[in-house]
């Protein structure tokens, strides 16, 4: 194949077509010629051309119709000029209509054609060009469009695990694109029987903001289920985001910890819209952002500012992305806070908040339709809980002897939560068949016991109501950064017992003054009040509970036995 | 169009005035705005003056700013910052970041 231009001349007039082939062959193009339009189209379907130079007045098809029929056969651009002695408007503006590109009147100056063809051929060449890049333009959209669903896929698996969406009293809303857009819901049953819950939206749209949460909920999960303290999790997702992310990228996001045991939520509110609590209807506290969003500085754990604030059973918590509120309507006036905040008093009702808001906001927005992402969270606060069945992960290893033995100072005692890393001990050691959670929940009442009451002289009567369990942690924090002496033993000794199973001793040794342990009752039928509540669940977990010294030291023995231990008779 | 940018003589102050919706579509007008100013060791002011609205890539550029300005040994002002936006500002804390005036 040559690149000399190929040009297809169209006249009836022999003379005519002689004198533009010895033109145009002299000048280099490959020259064909055809008597009248039927052929011209003939011939175009057979061969390729670049351009055609094409008379008007022909016998059997004139140069009108030929043009229409070689413009609509043609896959690219072939440019077509007329040569034609006619010189009226009309015709002229025929030559056009009928999908002609250019014209030229006979008699006509060959310097001016060749112009003509060469300036035509320059058109040609560019759509030619802009053809390509489409091609390649689409090829590429599709490819993109391709990976853009497989990495949806991928994603929405990750991150729809079974952990966000099995848990009693939580509902929530997103919209399927803020999913992909970086917006996420998690939660993680607690030590307390609770749930923390996190929400969280990233900056950006797309796979890129998207990508971020994978870690973020890998981080949350694990952490959260080890007993990890909310500060330490979010310090810790902080940090990962701080190193992945670029400098325009960040993560907002609210974490929410429901404490069962005590009635307490917490919630670190990091540059999200507010949270509210809910109840009969009023929004008693609202959660404002007290922090920066995640991943714009590292920021040490004790840093984070946090509020606390007593739950009663029938309470809701509504958290959400600032889709929510920037929703528009066609006069781009947004949803806002007062909006929501009078839906939430029209609708006293607790159950449901969150849908009554979302057809609030759908409403709002109706003549627009929804143009960004929304995620809308509802926590009720409910008296019974569906225990959620969670198998653990046997990992079968066998029952051992073994001790552990730690001594913690004040130092030590304010800015370190051992209890995840003695789990993590103790899981590294031995598993404990249907056991693990019930040594968590031991060593959590004896350690909060001798920290508290021991070594803190913390009063327990103070938690007697529910607005007083706030006064006794801020107290709490108050005397663990003010107490200068002072600290706290854990021993743990683990032997094996004849026949299967196992018998763990704990001892916990705090430098308090102790108490006159004699004295205690420890009927569990008197305490059903808010406090002892810990005491008597050790009491009823474990085989053995001593005070023993001045009441300063904590025993407590738990036993366990293999399960399906088949007892052979012979 | 949506970004002035003003240098006095002295090239140690650059202020820098967004109109209309500070949002991503900015993006490059806006970091063009700071690093063709030529300043250093000195300050951006940020007037938001007549900014109506800024989403959350408008505080992502805010960061890109700030980074910049740290490695020109510069500081950042952001003014006349209507209601609207400073709560936009406030909620994601960027008074922790930024000097809000």
């Amino acid at each position: 194949m040559t690149n000399a231009t190929r040009v297809l001349i169209v006249d009836d007039d022999l003379i005519n077509r002689m004198v533009l082939t010895a033109l145009l062959s002299a000048a280099g193009y490959v020259v064909s010629e055809a008597v009248d339009g039927q052929q011209a189209v003939s011939v175009f379907q057979e061969q390729a051309f670049d351009i055609v130079l094409l008379d008007i007045m022909m016998p059997v098809m004139d140069g009108y119709q030929a043009a229409k029929i070689i413009k609509q056969n043609s896959t690219r651009f072939v440019p077509i000029i007329f040569l034609t002695a006619l010189t009226d408007d009309q015709a002229l503006a025929k030559c056009l209509e009928s999908g002609g590109d250019d014209f030229l009147i006979k008699p006509y100056n060959h310097i001016v054609l060749r112009a003509k063809i060469d300036s035509m051929l320059r058109i040609a060449a560019l759509y030619k060009k802009v053809e390509a890049q489409n091609l390649e333009l689409n090829e590429y959209h599709h490819r993109v469009q391709q990976e853009i669903d497989v990495g949806k896929t991928v994603f929405s698996k990750i991150l729809s695990g079974a952990s966000r969406t099995t848990h009693s009293g939580l509902h929530y809303s997103m919209s399927p694109m803020s999913i992909f857009n970086g917006d996420m819901i998690v939660a993680e049953k607690n030590k307390s029987g609770g749930l923390d819950i996190m929400i969280s939206d990233f900056t950006g749209h797309g796979l890129s903001a998207a990508i971020g949460s994978i870690p973020v909920s890998d981080i949350f999960a694990a952490m959260t289920s080890k007993g990890f303290a909310f500060s330490e999790i979010l310090a810790e997702c902080n940090n990962k985001l701080k190193k992945m992310l670029p400098t325009q990228m960040f993560m907002a996001a609210a974490f929410i910890s429901i404490d069962r045991s005590n009635h307490v939520v917490t919630v670190v509110n990091c540059g999200l819209p507010e949270v509210y609590l809910v109840r009969n209807g009023a929004v008693v506290k609202a959660f404002k952002s007290m922090n920066l969003p995640l991943g714009i500085i590292q920021q040490a754990a004790e840093n984070y500012a946090y509020e606390m604030e007593a739950i009663q059973f029938g309470d809701s918590m509504l958290a959400m992305t600032d889709g929510v509120l920037e929703a528009q309507n066609s006069s781009a006036e947004m949803y806002g806070k007062q909006r929501l905040l009078s839906n939430l008093k029209a609708n006293v009702s607790a159950s449901g908040l969150m849908d009554k808001i979302l057809q609030d906001c759908a409403q709002h927005a109706a003549d627009v339709g929804q143009s960004d992402d929304i995620t809308l969270l509802e926590f009720s606060y409910l008296e019974s809980v569906e225990t959620v069945v969670r198998q653990e992960v046997a990992k079968a290893l066998k029952p051992a002897q073994w001790s552990m033995r730690f001594s913690l100072d004040m130092q030590s005692l304010r800015n370190f939560d051992i209890l995840p890393y003695i789990m993590q001990g103790i899981n590294g050691l031995q598993s404990i068949p249907n056991g693990r959670s019930t040594v968590h929940t031991i060593l959590t009442e004896i350690y909060a016991n001798a920290l508290d009451h021991g070594l803190l002289n913390l009063d327990s009567s103070m938690k007697n109501s529910p607005d007083g369990y706030l006064a006794f942690y801020q107290e709490k924090q108050r005397r663990l950064d003010t107490i200068v002496k002072g600290n706290v033993q854990i021993e743990l000794a683990h032997e094996l017992k004849p026949g299967g199973g196992g018998k763990l001793v704990i001892h916990v040794i705090d430098s308090g003054k102790g108490f006159d342990f004699l004295k205690r009752n420890t009927d569990l039928s008197n305490n059903a009040g808010y406090s002892g509540r810990g005491m008597g669940l050790i009491q009823k977990l474990c085989t053995e509970v001593r005070f023993l010294g001045k009441g300063n030291v904590i025993m407590a023995v738990y036993e366990w036995a293999e399960p399906n231990a088949i007892k052979l008779t012979m | 169009m949506s970004i002035t940018v003003k240098i006095s003589d002295d090239k140690t102050t650059a202020t820098i005035s967004v109109s209309g919706r500070f949002d991503f579509s900015l993006h490059n007008e806006f970091r063009k705005s700071y690093k063709d100013a030529g300043v250093k060791g000195g300050s951006f002011v940020l007037d938001l003056a007549s900014t109506e609205y800024m989403d959350s890539s408008a505080l992502g550029m805010l960061l890109m700013l700030k980074e910049f300005a740290d490695s020109a040994a510069s500081k950042i002002r952001i003014i006349h910052i209507n209601n609207d936006i400073r709560d936009i500002l406030t909620i994601a804390s960027f008074d922790k970041l930024f000097t809000l005036e």
